[in-house]
């Protein structure tokens, strides 16, 4: 049962990170396209870029953090 | 085609580091294996059979070595203790044959409340025992009238459940309010940046508007990039009045950070309770500067059908945890990037262990440590630059939630232009 509960936070951290990826590779693609297509304004669309990274990255680590608790929790 | 050889190369390192390990393994599998009583890195999962043989003086029969015990060990390491360890070094060998460590450790003082004897200051974890408690696995307990206990050579107490439980006084109420390795290495962080800043103060004092100079030309960008990229844009003309603060948290947290990459047994912004701390700082700053309209959006959002507010109260109820998930998300975010980092670098010089099992299999952590070298090299350049970019995230966002709240809705020009420009960025 344990070991079950152990493999799960594996596969859920697995999909947080996943989720994250697929979110800061979309933004990553859009900004670097606007600022290709814009360079002049390259500094804004980086602040906004790392702003909204930030929020992405929150959001998976919600999820890595649980994982991280069912491991501790599970582990003992 | 270089890549491809580099990936064989990897490949080839790999298999042969887990064979070489496999084949060390064998002869070890159907024995038990035991954890020593002199490394004080305690994993915790001793079972009472164990324990008591160790106090036994038994454990002459167990020649061999201990399983490596990853988790445990790279958990060690990133909890808070109350002592400085910094490394141990070796000192000589037990009757068994067995290779003996002494820490090189910075004690440092318990402080703690306890109903029984009202506040308390003892020196170090090894001097708790004359005054009536003990710590074991950095947890104090009280022991009962006349209850003795055995410290190894080191002062270290290893104690089973079993055993603590015949000798703990469960009727002593204990507040713990030492200073911990981390609380410690914190104030040695604000002194340090008491000195730096005042030195770089004192220079603008002294030399006005002349072209900074010395360490005063290494901040003076850094200062103006949270000045005109983090406060400006988001506070307007309430900047300056937050600057003092925001530029705190940059370089509080940054500097922590570093101290965390360097081989000093630091982490942190890898404990919870730091960043919980600063963003419960950035969770008051927010709500006392808030506006009116702030808290209007909140219990009576605009542009929200009715039914939505006041029939089922969703919005509002959305919007208020929407208060504390901000700052939540905040010392989440600080904490498990730093806590990944020492993780992933922990790990990788673990594998040098476990390939090598523990000191006793040369080939196997010889294969593995170029690999786990490289790799760790590879992570500490991730993790210097998430040590800067952290803070930075940490500061922006404290700026652009103050920011938000502190924003009145009721003048129309800039206030419709900013709207326009938020939508335009999400």
């Amino acid at each position: 049962m344990e070991t079950i509960g152990v493999m799960g936070a594996g596969i859920g951290a697995g999909l947080a990170a996943i989720g994250a990826g697929i979110g800061i590779g979309r933004l990553a693609a859009s900004s670097v396209e606007s600022i290709a297509r814009q360079p002049e304004a390259a500094g804004d669309i980086r602040g906004a870029m790392i702003l909204t990274a930030a929020f992405i990255e929150g959001a998976a680590l919600f999820g890595e953090v649980i994982c991280l608790l069912a491991v501790l929790a599970g582990g003992n | 085609m270089p890549l491809r050889n580099i990936l064989i190369i990897t490949a080839i390192l790999f298999s042969g580091g887990t064979i070489l390990a496999q084949h060390d393994a064998h002869p070890q599998q159907d024995h038990d294996t035991h954890t020593p009583d002199a490394v004080h890195q305690d994993d915790g999962a001793h079972s009472p059979a164990d324990t008591a043989a160790h106090a036994a003086g038994a454990h002459e029969t167990h020649h061999e070595p201990e399983a490596y015990n990853a988790s445990a060990s790279i958990l060690h390491h990133i909890l808070d203790t109350h002592d400085w360890e910094i490394t141990e070094i070796p000192a000589g060998k037990d009757a068994a044959g067995k290779q003996l460590y002494r820490p090189i450790s910075i004690p440092l003082p318990w402080f703690f409340y306890s109903s029984r004897d009202g506040f308390q200051v003892v020196g170090s974890t090894a001097a708790l025992p004359e005054k009536g408690y003990v710590a074991v696995h950095d947890q104090l307990y009280a022991l009962k009238a006349g209850a003795t206990v055995h410290a190894d050579a080191h002062g270290a107490v290893h104690l089973s459940e079993e055993e603590l439980a015949t000798i703990k006084d469960a009727d002593v109420t204990l507040v713990d309010l030492s200073i911990t390795r981390t609380s410690f290495q914190m104030l040695l962080i604000g002194i340090l940046l008491v000195i730096l800043f005042t030195g770089v103060a004192r220079a603008y004092a002294r030399r006005g508007s002349a072209a900074p100079k010395g360490f005063q030309s290494f901040m003076e960008p850094i200062i103006l990039f949270i000045r005109d990229e983090v406060a400006r844009p988001y506070l307007h003309n309430k900047a300056d009045a937050f600057l003092p603060y925001l530029l705190t948290l940059f370089f509080f947290i940054w500097f922590c950070n570093i101290l965390g990459l360097t081989p000093l047994n630091s982490n942190i912004t890898g404990n919870i309770s730091v960043t919980a701390a600063l963003a419960i700082l950035t969770f008051i700053l927010t709500q006392v500067n808030a506006s009116k309209d702030h808290w209007i959006h909140i219990f009576n959002t605009p542009g929200v059908p009715w039914w939505l507010k006041f029939g089922i109260p969703l919005m509002p109820v959305v919007e208020f945890i929407g208060l504390f998930t901000k700052p939540f998300a905040l010392a989440i975010r600080l904490f498990a990037n730093i806590t990944a980092g020492h993780f992933m670098v922990l790990g990788l010089v673990s594998l040098i262990f476990i390939m090598g099992k523990n000191g006793e299999s040369l080939i196997g952590g010889l294969a593995i440590a170029p690999l786990s070298v490289l790799f760790t090299l590879v992570i500490f350049c991730l993790e210097t630059i998430v040590a800067i970019i952290q803070p930075f995230i940490f500061t922006l966002l404290t700026a652009v939630f103050i920011g938000m709240a502190m924003e009145s809705h009721d003048h129309s020009h800039d206030h419709g232009h900013d709207h326009a420009s938020d939508k335009h960025h999400h």
